[in-house]
């Protein structure tokens, strides 16, 4: 089959596109988590 | 979270079943080969693609209106997702385009006006970078998406009148060619495992945004001790 | 109707503070005609390609004038804070967005029809016996780019790097205009003219549509 690598490629490059971005909103949620947690010890410490 | 992930896994589901369908189920097309199953998921992106700008534009409408701040968040987690749902759109375009008719890009008419989409809420989303004021910078977004989202039909209609007066190859088979009933399946079952996936997507943004938002409040209190 | 009255008002002002100085319209006829000259270079002019591409790099220069010709609509106001005093005077603040969108298409035209005869040298075309609905077309056209340029003007007073953000957001916003007018301009100053009224519908169309949003949404676009 000829075209199969072109069609491979639409799909895989396709697909790590989704998977970066679903990948680039995890890891921003975590680093937000780990912030809040931050915040969270700061706060009590300046009352 | 239940639901969050009851839908994630739907999504993944539908997209793999979807994707196996379009290999194994679809009839192999007579011209094109196997290259023709490209269509099944460049299509179903573009089409999730558009319904992400449009709910992208019901959410901006709602905030000009009510002015409540989810509607912002779901404005931007929208228009990203639409965004990426477009680059892809984009980018299995040209890889069909490259065996099919020789080059890469060939101004054809749906991907030309799906460029000019794709450069209108690369803006919006830029725009939102240069405006530090929460409030101020999901008015004058929002605004901007409306102007935007009613230039869609604009842009379309008039680069394939653009194109009639200089015809150009087609990407996919023009507005004649029909589709065999259990393509046509296959198809439309790509395009509502693309939505149900955008859907996952827009939703995990839409929370990622609401944090951010809660953690500004969180961190402005902080500063004020 | 105290709408047209208003805006004829803040009409009369934007034309008096422009034909003061003409500083907007010296500067941007100067850089139409220096990229009608910049575009020769970078083709090769005299030839019947060049007369092909003409009406397409025409517009090209009207586009990239407005995006420059827009960044002082709103910018202006900003000193003395005389947004505010505007939005106190008048009821209605489409008023405002009308007067300067009419003052932007006709500072627009008129740079325009200052060029026209610039164009008809360098790229060599006879332009005289279509100059009525060439007019026209610029009007249409013209009309579009002002709505829009004013609209986008309004948004990017009130964010950073505002310069290079106009024409970010209003380019792509204005492809339709470009695309349509370039085509029926192309069509009128053909070997065989003929004028595509199809193409100048669309176009004001397209204003129609854009004034209407506008008339809908620009309060909010003034708010503080």
């Amino acid at each position: 089959m000829k075209n199969l690598n072109s069609v491979f490629a639409a799909y895989l490059i396709g697909w790590g596109a989704f998977f970066l971005f679903y990948v680039s909103i995890a890891k921003r949620t975590n680093d937000l988590r780990a912030e809040v947690e931050r915040l969270k010890n700061s706060l009590p410490r300046c009352k | 979270m239940g639901k969050r992930i009851i839908l994630g896994a739907v999504a993944i589901l539908l997209v793999i079943a979807a994707a196996y369908a379009s290999f194994y189920v679809a009839p192999e097309e007579r011209t094109m080969g196997v290259l023709q199953r490209i269509f099944y998921f460049h299509v179903g992106s573009a089409w999730a693609g558009m319904d992400a700008f449009l709910l992208c534009f019901i959410a901006n409408l709602l905030y000009v209106w009510k002015r409540g701040q989810k509607y912002d968040w779901l404005g931007v987690s929208a228009a990203e997702v639409g965004l990426v749902l477009t680059t892809v759109v984009l980018i299995t375009g040209p890889i069909w385009a490259k065996p099919a008719w020789g080059i890469y890009w060939t101004w054809d008419a749906r991907l030309t006006s799906t460029f000019v989409l794709w450069l209108l809420y690369v803006s919006y989303l830029l725009l939102r970078t240069l405006i530090e004021e929460p409030e101020r910078r999901a008015l004058l977004s929002a605004l901007f998406g409306i102007f935007a989202f009613i230039d869609v039909p604009l842009v379309f209609f008039s680069i394939r009148w653009w194109r009639t007066q200089h015809p150009a190859p087609v990407i996919m088979g023009g507005p004649g060619s029909g589709l065999d009933p259990t393509m046509k399946k296959v198809f439309l079952f790509n395009v509502l495992a693309m939505h149900m996936f955008a859907a996952f997507l827009i939703v995990e943004r839409y929370m990622l945004e609401k944090m951010r938002s809660e953690v500004d409040i969180l961190k402005r209190e902080a500063e004020a001790q | 109707m105290s709408l047209l009255y208003n805006t004829a008002i803040l009409l009369g002002k934007e034309l008096r503070t422009e034909f003061r100085s003409r500083e907007l319209l010296t500067t941007t006829a100067v850089f139409i005609l220096i990229v009608l000259v910049l575009f020769s270079f970078a083709i090769n002019p005299g030839t019947e390609e060049a007369r092909e591409f003409a009406p397409g790099l025409l517009w090209l220069a009207i586009l990239f004038a407005s995006s420059l010709m827009f960044q002082s609509c709103f910018l202006r106001e900003q000193t003395n804070d005389t947004l505010s005093s505007l939005r106190l005077a008048v009821s209605d603040p489409f008023a405002i967005f009308l007067a300067k969108l009419i003052a932007n298409t006709l500072f627009l035209l008129l740079t325009e029809l200052l060029m026209l005869p610039f164009f008809a040298i360098f790229y060599n075309i006879p332009l005289w016996s279509k100059l009525p609905v060439l007019i026209l077309v610029l009007f249409v056209g013209s009309l579009g780019i002002s709505i829009a340029g004013t609209a986008i003007s309004a948004i990017s007073a009130q964010a950073r790097m505002r310069e290079l953000l106009l024409p970010l957001l209003l380019l792509p916003l204005l492809t339709p205009v470009l695309v349509v007018s370039s085509l029926v301009t192309a069509s009128l100053l053909d070997r065989e003219p003929f004028v595509q009224w199809k193409g100048i519908g669309f176009l004001a169309v397209f204003d129609l549509i854009f004034l209407t949003a506008l008339w809908l949404f620009g309060e909010y676009l003034l708010e503080e």
